[in-house]
């Protein structure tokens, strides 16, 4: 392979990814909204200056000699390089899993704690509560757990299915990704959800409705002690913005 | 596909003059493998289901972010990179600096108000700064200063923080008393030819040629090329190794040190070497993270991450010997934990 051009084909490759990532309005899938026309704009001059390179004659290249290691280093990097390029253009954009949720510990870094208060929600209306996310409810319930305060407020939230650490028989979170800046900084939130053997009806990972109210946690294992407890639980498919920003 | 026009450029002869003809035929390759990849990328977003386990699909999701996030300051970075380079008379630059090497290193602290570029952008600029006459400590000033002393960063930490627990003030003058420093430290080194890699160094002894006319652009593409040609495969792989940490290592491990004084500035030392973004953007990612850690831990983050991470490494070694970037990384690490030391104790 030649490496004078390898860095031209990655970068355009990259930029070939973008570009198409913006045009389909899945970009946020991977940085927050607010870096959308930065980014887009960057790869719209990259692609041009990157065309226009393809025009230039070919000169000698001035390469230092370098030892076997260095080239046989040089040479994987490469190599593992191409490899991320083609995943780039080949496998389709996705969001991240309840893999990525377990490394992170759901509702962990009080995220969100802000969003909400306790002061302020208790005088909200019906119709209020039934627009909270799962990031305002996750606030609430890192803040108070008297269920009479959670008592006649409807819940209507959508997310991915998580297991709870502490009984992921009869237990799953309808969580989220909080990005602030690009998916590697995602924080999943998460209400948990009381539904005894959850497994058979629907798949880890996969979106779901649910509406409800929040009650006494009637699993004993589970070391929340309040939970949603579900009128219904529906399935849907991804959102067009899964994460929420 | 991509690998079949590596190969095929591998192939091609070397023809220092090609006539208008030939340049047309490799501007119709180069529109045409564009589009080829525009299908591919349509076609297998409906058509493949890569039905990767979870774990390989989060590592790609997040190499993918971190690549996806730090293009277009890279490119930014290239581009100013070739303005210094190639447009810039030598004279704006280096003509205004003080001859005393501490008054100049400390007025190459503030260059990032006029090339405000994020880390990974600083690595071809300070290339391009090298290849222009910054001597090896100078640029290491600019490479540890532009990042933090620059409007954005500024702009985008004050948003976050505000006047908050010393956040701001703490991150600009550390930065600056450790890019200085750490500039100073490495000026002492006698041989500074020494602390580049063999290919950057042999570059910077290419002789000047002086350009005429349309020369110029033709040497800017040569230069982005070239640039490219260093710079993507190490922001791919700092990305990767970046993402698969992350899927690998469990994020509570560092959360749980949070509230101890010396601990949680450990931990921060290790997010930020292993999330790995720019410091354009750093501060709204730990923003959330302001109610866990102390104020002290936030700084050291904010200080150490846009100079030291796993991509900023990789980047980095596209022209500095591993020595070199160890010494680095250990001097920086220290100073950024005092730093965040004595605001824990103090604010």
């Amino acid at each position: 392979m030649s490496p004078r051009f390898a860095g031209l084909i990655l970068a355009l490759t990259v930029v070939v990814a973008t570009l198409w990532l913006g045009a389909t309005g899945q970009l946020v899938l991977y940085i927050h909204p607010r870096y959308v026309v930065f980014t887009m704009i960057m790869a719209a001059l990259a692609l041009v200056i990157g065309v226009a390179s393809f025009a230039i004659p070919r000169g000698h290249e001035h390469d230092a000699a370098a030892n076997r290691t260095s080239r046989i280093i040089s040479v994987g990097a490469l190599a593992l390089s191409a490899v991320i390029a083609a995943a780039l253009v080949i496998v389709p954009p996705a969001t991240l899993t309840s893999a990525t949720v377990n490394t992170r510990e759901i509702n962990s870094t009080g995220v969100g704690v802000e969003v909400q208060s306790v002061e302020n929600a208790t005088s909200e209306s019906s119709a209020a509560f039934a627009k909270f996310t799962v990031r305002d409810w996750a606030s609430l319930l890192a803040q108070t757990s008297d269920t009479a305060f959670y008592s006649g407020k409807p819940v209507d939230v959508a997310g991915f299915i998580t297991a709870d650490e502490t009984d992921p028989t009869n237990v799953f979170y309808v969580s989220r990704f909080v990005i602030t800046c690009c998916a590697v900084d995602a924080q999943p939130v998460g209400v948990p959800v009381y539904a005894p053997n959850w497994a058979d009806d629907y798949e880890l990972d996969s979106w779901v409705r649910v509406t409800g109210s929040f009650v006494a946690n009637p699993s004993s294992a589970s070391e929340q002690p309040i939970a949603l407890e579900p009128d219904t639980v529906e399935p849907i498919g991804t959102p067009d913005e899964p994460y929420l920003f | 596909m991509r690998v079949d026009t590596l190969v095929e450029n591998d192939h091609q002869e070397v023809h220092p003059h090609r006539s208008l003809k030939s340049r047309l035929t490799w501007l119709g390759i180069g529109v045409a493998g564009i589009a080829a990849l525009f299908v591919v990328r349509a076609v297998t977003a409906e058509t493949v289901d890569a039905g990767l386990p979870n774990q390989l699909q989060d590592l790609l999701t997040l190499a993918t972010s971190v690549i996806v996030e730090s293009m277009p300051f890279v490119i930014l970075g290239i581009i100013l990179s070739i303005a210094v380079q190639e447009w810039v008379p030598d004279s704006w630059i280096l003509r205004v600096l003080p001859r005393n090497a501490f008054a100049r290193r400390a007025v190459i602290s503030f260059l990032g108000f006029f090339l405000p570029v994020c880390e990974c952008g600083n690595v071809p600029l300070a290339r391009g700064l090298m290849v222009k006459g910054f001597t090896v400590s100078e640029s290491m000033t600019f490479l540890l200063a532009a990042p933090i002393i620059n409007p954005i960063t500024i702009a985008t930490t004050h948003a976050a923080f505000g006047w908050d627990g010393w956040v701001l003030v703490a991150r600009l003058v550390g930065g600056f008393v450790i890019a200085n420093l750490v500039g100073w430290l490495f000026s002492r080194h006698n041989d500074q030819d020494s602390l580049l890699t063999r290919r950057f160094a042999a570059e910077c002894r290419l002789p000047q040629a002086h350009e005429h006319g349309g020369a110029r652009i033709h040497k800017s593409l040569e230069l982005f090329i070239r640039e490219t040609s260093v710079i993507m495969p190490a922001l791919f792989i700092g990305s990767v190794v970046a993402g698969a940490i992350q899927v690998l290592v469990p994020r509570s491990v560092l959360v749980t040190l949070g509230s101890n004084p010396l601990w949680s500035i450990l931990a921060m030392l290790v997010l930020a070497f292993v999330i790995s973004i720019c410091s354009n953007v750093d501060a709204f990612f730990i923003l959330p993270f302001a109610s866990t850690f102390m104020p002290g831990s936030i700084v050291t983050f904010l200080v150490f991450g846009p100079i030291i991470d796993i991509k900023m490494l990789a980047l980095l070694r596209t022209t500095f010997t591993t020595k070199v970037l160890v010494q680095l990384t250990v001097i920086v690490g220290l100073l950024a934990a005092l730093i965040g030391l004595v605001v824990n104790y103090v604010a």
